[in-house]
């Protein structure tokens, strides 16, 4: 039974009760924008319905390769981005535990192999010099008393010396005296021989006590050249002047102040560095979470093709079911227009080739739409460029 | 350094200048045996004058605290500045002299 047969009024002609008012609907090849209007059932609206049918099924067709396509470009690029989060997080992990070693050392020093805290070891630093500068000021004191002591010492021995000198003048006055009691003991003959015997031991003595004072002098001479050398010493000693030194504690103090202030700040800021690394690293795990949003897509778009691939698969039934009632004069019409629509809105340049070459180099359209790439329809790994026309 | 001696009624007020150093030895000696004759008990230096002080100087102020000690007077520095006053606290000699400011 023919379609014709089923519907006698298809070769009845345009409709006469309402006629096109644009009064070109009727032109075949005219595109969409003729569909919404009536056309006479026709071989001609036949051999029009037939193009459609071609194109559309095409159409769906490449569609659903592209939704495969774009599902399996979104699936691989989805598993690459997690795998790099998964190592940027184990890197960000590793990252905040260095810093955390750094900030357990960053607060000590190594000493003979036992940590030292810094306020400690700056205390103890700070402990020492004061300590040194006690000894400054005690030293420096102990040296004064030294140099009293030895001035005193000198007036003493300058006393010395002048009581060895009025030694020597008694000594010259005795021996003169003895001498003068010699003159008069011989002057008085065998009276006198006596007395002349004591005037000569008394002359003895004083040469004597001469003979002492001339060791006395050379001793006490010594004496006084060591006590003025020592004193030389001592005054260069105590004239070493070391108040630079002990005012050097102000410099260390503010230097140690400083460090530890230092130690501190590079402390804290560690200490945030540390969280801020631990925070990536979770916030990159969520992310990797957040990747299997690809799954549902994946799963979403295996069900719209499903659904493209039953329509397709009914529209090419009635296709083949028409073509059998169609007389074989009548060819199916390529609907132009609304193919030149559909080409135009592709703006990816291999997208569009692939759809150029399902749509009218495996069809009956003629080639007209732009540049056609012999391989276009084959998967191309460098598919993401972009081409604007 | 020179100095100025001003009897008070409670104190002795010892006014030092210009730079305490060693080669004042005989001088200041001249001076605590001054301070140990005057009848007050409080012997004070003042140092606001006083521009300079070598560590010989911290010892024979130390001397001088000790000589008054012996003689049951109290020695008080007083109005320190400067080096002088940097010298005294890193030599914390708050601890064995009563310092005023």
């Amino acid at each position: 039974m023919s379609f014709y047969g089923r519907a006698p009024r298809l070769e009845a002609g345009p409709e006469p009760q309402e006629p096109d008012p644009s009064g070109n609907g009727s032109h075949p090849g005219n595109g969409l924008s003729d569909v919404g209007e009536k056309i006479p059932l026709s071989g001609e609206l036949l051999a029009t319905w037939m193009g459609y049918a071609d194109v559309q099924r095409r159409t769906l067709e490449a569609i659903q390769n592209e939704l495969t396509r774009t599902s399996s470009t979104v699936e691989g690029a989805t598993l690459d981005l997690s795998d790099r989060f998964r190592e940027l997080a184990e890197k960000a992990m590793q990252q905040s535990e260095r810093v955390e070693q750094i900030v357990s050392m960053a607060g000590s020093v190594s000493i003979d192999g036992e940590r030292v805290p810094m306020d400690q070891l700056v205390t103890g630093m700070q402990q020492m010099i004061a300590d040194m500068i006690t000894n400054i000021v005690t030293l420096s004191r102990h040296a004064m008393s030294m140099v009293y002591l030895l001035d005193d010492v000198q007036k003493d021995v300058s006393e010395l010396e002048k009581s060895i000198g009025d030694i020597d003048a008694i000594n010259r006055q005795t021996n003169f005296l003895a001498l003068n009691a010699t003159i008069e003991a011989s002057r008085a003959g065998e009276a006198g021989r006596t007395f002349a015997v004591v005037a000569q031991e008394v002359r003895h003595l004083s040469r004597s006590t001469g003979a002492l004072a001339d060791r006395m002098r050379s001793k006490v001479t010594a004496v006084v050249k060591g006590v003025r050398n020592g004193h030389d010493i001592l005054r260069q000693i105590a004239d070493t002047d070391m108040s630079p030194q002990m005012l050097a504690k102000e410099r260390v103090d503010k230097t140690m102040e400083s460090l530890v202030d230092q130690t501190n700040h590079f402390q804290a800021v560690l200490e945030t560095a540390a969280t801020v690394s631990s925070d990536m690293s979770s916030t990159i795990s969520h992310m990797v979470t957040g990747m299997q949003f690809q799954d549902l897509t994946k799963q979403r778009l295996e069900a719209i093709n499903d659904s493209l691939a039953i329509m397709a698969e009914g529209l090419n039934e009635l296709e083949n079911r028409t073509r059998v009632e169609m007389p074989a004069s009548l060819g199916p019409q390529v609907p132009q227009e609304w193919l030149d629509e559909l080409l135009g809105r592709f703006k990816l340049s291999e997208m569009r080739q692939r759809f150029v070459r399902r749509l009218l180099l495996e069809g009956t359209a003629l080639d007209e739409h732009g540049a056609l790439d012999v391989d276009a329809g084959q998967d191309d790994s460098s598919g993401g460029d972009i081409e604007l026309f | 350094m020179d100095y100025g001696i001003e009897d008070k009624e409670q104190e002795t007020l010892v006014r030092l200048r210009g730079r305490l150093t060693f080669n004042d030895h005989a001088k200041l000696r001249a001076l605590i045996r001054e301070m140990l004759q005057n009848r007050a008990k409080r012997q004070v230096l003042d140092l606001s004058t006083l521009e300079f002080v070598d560590s010989a100087g911290i010892g024979m102020l130390l001397i001088a605290r000790e000589e008054m000690a012996n003689a049951d007077k109290q020695l008080v520095l007083r109005s320190a500045a400067g080096q002088v006053k940097r010298v005294l606290t890193v030599a914390q000699l708050n601890k064995i002299v009563t310092i005023e400011d």
